[in-house]
């Protein structure tokens, strides 16, 4: 099991493949680049990313507010109409900042220097789904993400425990409010069934119990940090997946990522991620292997996964579902056309059923299949015009359809969202910078180079034929043919697979 | 004719038909009536066929989060209730009265009034064995309808539909929202999830060039529907056997060309519906609101849609459960009530039956902060013309002895409710739906 990749398959349909799923692909020169290091040396520059500086600057407010609280609690002695307005302002400006912190991701994943890392970044995001909507805090979501990124590739078992003392998880999953006269049982919950071991693995009693060892655990509101309350804990014997004693929240994380199923899990998943397909249970066996042989860090397993015959496999390769953030993320690289403000990009993914900071419950996003329905496959065939050519009908459209749940309270903030998108131009895609003279100018070179940059894959024969008769009915080719073909070309189902 | 042969002829011919010159790329009407006779072999099956135009229709509403089964058909005169819930019980004088010990919550005004004119009914209690107190386990067995501990793929709407209509448009499933619920998944893939009807169409073109539309439309189509026996033209070795394998029945590249077909085909019909009909009732200008309006308008346009899918977020009130409950349930009551006065003056309220279901209810006490955990039993409402109206099941006992770790025992399982709608709504026999034989509950 974990076969080692053979040299003899390395090509640019694999090292596309690698960098499609490792990262968020990119423009034929990118793949070059990759073909040219061999697949070691690919793996290596993707994995080992440390290694490369990365200088991007925190958003402005991404510090501790330590003056929040007390500005809050000043309110009580206002009167409810003083109260009203500034309680709005704080949602305004909390808005404001959670849509500056998409961008700031967003451009992280598509011209940041490691994309690995900000794949896996996403990876967390959505295994420990944790929601704006109810943390309503968009400092509290920024230090969830960089806990993220700074954990990527580390520690499953301190990953875990820092995750279980984050200040956006201990609102999340109501841990910030647990105490031992009554334990909320939210978080020990997830924790065994959606986080480290999955559904069988524990019984009811190892939650309610664990949910008392974990009490205790909450947020100080005031420093804005984590804390152990002494007297929120119940100090009393827990008996917790077959071990007893008068354990603390540490001693829940360490039990539970001692299960053998431990290490199964979370491979399962990171392999389903990666390679798009369950893994069976022989290789499922296999990469748990790797994760314990490693001491339960990710690096080492991730270098052999990215190395292996089994992720370069015909069932493999080409077969995933892009999400709508890969979707925008990898159009956006393949166009190589700048990023749209936040909003817009937002408005984009949103549409198509996927909001960064916003998961729908602590599951995460289903993904896979059920990214495509028919109403979100006609979203995606209509927005590729807003990427191609800077079209911004679609992002009204979208706008208009899904009003989120703050602009159907307050009719003025979809207004000034609309007015806001009248005033904004976007640029188009420019094809002298995608393709060569000969590229433009020869049909054949033309769709050879489309497929090449978009779907590193050839087209099927009535697809190509279909393409070709468009670009005869034209004459000569000019630069809108080019991007009424390109505009074609995300418009096929097999655009939306990687 | 075998499935796999209609399904085979139905998406050829919808391809030659979206292909062909003489057409528009947008499916006409017709085209439903021309599959029943093209495929009139479906027709002897025992069931009936499902398309037709006075059909019944099942509208399932899902009530996402949990519903609290306790604080919504309140036990008033129970002291276990006011008990186990010292803030959040309701007293008898708060509440909307059923009789002597059980009232609805005094936002559902609206449930009272079709309570009152004998079109609603509450099945009490309603749960299953071994009940599972994870969201996403437990929406996944009503979804699917299987036993605790089995996992199933399909959906059990999915199941009705592989057993009922080979050969309808994919309209005959409409699921309000950008999201496929797996209730809808089946052998094959029917139904449309929609959550804007204007939006629902390919726009093809160049901004500003409609000059080139035609072009662009007749392109689109030919490099979206392709022919199924095309996978040999790809040249070169490892791409070919990549192809082929992803050509295999529910591969992913496969089911995106479907989805497309089926897109276009729905596309029009559902666009000239929606603009077409007007809402009579004032809806409240909520998500399921909306949601509910659009099912009216297509309803009352004539889609030959037998299952609508519609649902209402927020009900896991682990927190302060008092005024969301109380806002969530006025949504619900104000909603209903509107999409039934609709029908009404459509004269289609006798067609269609509301069914709400949430994954489960919640603790019978409440926690330490103002709000509820998840728990077990719960209840479900039964709403339309024809619904059978009044309290139905039985509620659990709320005694501390009688409860399962805190929770309410389940009474009425809710495979026999899903049983009851199958075979005395739909009009199918449920075994092959449900896998096995339960009791239906009456529920007309």
């Amino acid at each position: 099991m974990l076969m080692p990749l053979s040299a003899a398959r390395w090509n640019d349909q694999t090292a596309a493949h690698l960098l499609n799923r490792a990262g968020f692909g990119g423009p034929p020169a990118e793949i070059e680049q990759l073909v040219a290091l061999g697949p070691e040396g690919a793996v290596n520059r993707l994995v080992d990313y440390e290694q490369i500086p990365d200088a991007t600057k925190d958003p402005e407010w991404a510090r501790p507010d330590p003056e929040r609280l007390q500005r809050l609690a000043a309110l009580r002695q206002k009167s409810e109409e003083e109260r009203r307005l500034a309680l709005r302002e704080e949602q305004q400006l909390q808005r404001q900042r959670i849509m500056e912190l998409r961008g700031w991701w967003l451009r992280r994943m598509v011209s940041g220097p490691r994309p690995l890392q900000e794949k896996l970044t996403l990876f967390w995001h959505g295994h420990f789904a944790t929601s704006v909507e109810k943390v309503r805090d968009a400092y509290y979501m920024w230090r969830q993400n960089e806990l993220f990124r700074r954990l990527a590739s580390g520690s499953w078992p301190q990953l875990l425990a820092e995750v279980g003392k984050d200040p956006a998880m201990l609102i999340w999953l109501d841990q910030a409010q647990s105490r031992r006269e009554k334990p909320n049982e939210n978080f020990a919950r997830e924790l065994m069934e959606l986080f480290a071991l999955g559904e069988g693995h524990y019984t009811e009693k190892d939650v309610t119990e664990a949910a008392r060892a974990l009490t205790g655990w909450t947020l100080d509101r005031a420093t804005q940090k984590f804390v152990e309350r002494d007297r929120a804990h119940d100090p009393g014997s827990k008996t917790i997946l077959g071990r007893t004693g008068n354990f603390t929240g540490d001693d829940v994380i360490e039990i539970v990522v001692a299960q053998p199923q431990a290490a199964r899990f979370i491979t399962g998943k990171l392999w389903h991620y990666f390679a798009g397909v369950r893994p069976d249970a022989a290789l499922n066996d296999a990469l748990a292997a790797e994760l314990r042989a490693a001491g339960m860090n990710f690096k080492p397993l991730l270098r052999k996964l990215f190395l292996s015959e089994e992720f370069y496999a015909p069932n493999v390769i080409r077969t995933q579902v892009k999400s709508p953030v890969q979707w925008l993320v990898m159009a956006i690289r393949q166009l190589e056309r700048p990023l749209p403000p936040p909003q817009v990009c937002h408005t984009l993914t949103r549409s198509l059923g996927q909001e960064l900071f916003q998961p729908p419950n602590v599951k995460g996003w289903d993904g896979g299949l059920t990214w495509i329905t028919t109403n979100n496959l006609l979203t995606r065939y209509n927005e590729a015009a807003t990427l191609v050519y800077g079209d911004l009908g679609p992002v009204r459209d979208a706008m208009r359809a899904n009003p989120n749940r703050a602009a159907a309270q307050e009719p003025r903030l979809q207004r000034r969202m609309e007015e806001r998108l009248d005033r904004l131009r976007l640029a188009g895609v420019d094809p002298e910078k995608l393709f060569t003279v000969d590229e433009r100018f020869k049909k054949e070179e033309l769709i050879a180079a489309l497929e090449r940059r978009f779907l590193q894959a050839p087209l099927r024969e009535t697809q190509r034929q279909a393409l070709r008769q468009f670009l005869d009915a034209r004459g000569a080719t000019d630069n809108d043919d080019i991007l009424g073909a390109i505009r074609l070309i995300l418009c096929t189902p097999d655009y939306q697979l990687t | 004719m075998s499935d796999s042969t209609t399904l085979k002829t139905r998406r050829e011919f919808l391809r030659t038909t979206l292909l062909g010159g003489a057409l528009t790329w947008t499916v006409p009407t017709f085209l439903a009536n021309t599959f029943t006779a093209l495929h009139a072999a479906a027709a002897d099956r025992a069931t009936q066929i499902v398309t037709g135009k006075d059909a019944p229709i099942l509208v399932v509403l899902q009530l996402a989060g949990g519903n609290d089964g306790l604080n919504t058909v309140i036990p008033f005169a129970n002291d276990h209730y006011h008990k186990a819930r010292p803030s959040l019980g309701l007293k008898g004088d708060r509440v909307l009265k059923l009789n002597d010990t059980i009232g609805l919550h005094p936002a559902l005004v609206g449930f009272k009034a079709l309570y009152d004119a004998g079109q609603l009914g509450i099945v009490q209690g309603v749960g299953y064995p071994n009940p599972n107190r994870s969201h996403f386990r437990s929406t996944d067995i009503w979804m699917t309808a299987s036993d605790a501990d089995r996992f199933e793929n399909r959906g059990w709407i999915g199941r009705y539909f592989d057993a009922n209509c080979d050969g309808c448009d994919p309209t005959v499933g409409v699921a309000v929202g950008r999201q496929m619920p797996l209730a809808f998944a089946g052998k094959q893939p029917k139904g449309v999830a929609l959550d804007n009807p204007a939006n629902y169409r390919f726009k093809g073109g160049a901004p500003a060039s409609a000059g080139e539309m035609d072009t662009t439309d007749e392109s689109f189509k030919k490099l979206n529907f392709v022919m199924e026996d095309d996978g040999s033209a790809n040249s070169g070795g490892s791409i070919g056997a990549i192809a082929g394998q992803m050509m295999e029945a529910g591969a992913p590249l496969e089911f995106i060309e479907r989805t497309a077909l089926d897109a276009q085909v729905s596309s029009d019909q559902i666009r000239a519906l929606a603009s077409k009909v007007r809402n009579t009732a004032n809806y409240p200008s909520s998500q399921l609101g909306s949601s509910l309006g659009l099912v009216a308008r297509l309803i009352g346009g004539g889609l030959a849609t037998r299952v609508f899918y519609v649902s209402q977020g927020g009900y896991d009130t682990h927190t302060n459960q008092g005024g969301t409950h109380e806002r969530l349930l006025k949504d619900l009551a104000d909603s209903v009530k509107a999409f039934t006065d609709d029908l009404k003056s459509q004269g289609n309220h006798e067609r269609v039956l509301v069914m709400t279901f949430s994954e489960f209810g919640r603790r019978v006490a409440q926690n330490g902060s103002q709000g509820t955990d998840h728990g077990a039993a719960s209840a479900m409402f039964l709403i339309g013309g024809k619904a059978r109206s009044g309290l139905l099941g039985e509620y659990p006992s709320l005694a501390p002895q009688d409860l399962h770790q805190g929770d309410l025992k389940f009474k009425v399982d809710f495979r026999t409710v899903y049983a009851g709608v199958l075979e005395q709504w739909l009009r199918t026999p449920s075994e092959p739906v449900l896998g096995r034989r339960f009791t239906p509950l009456n529920v007309v």
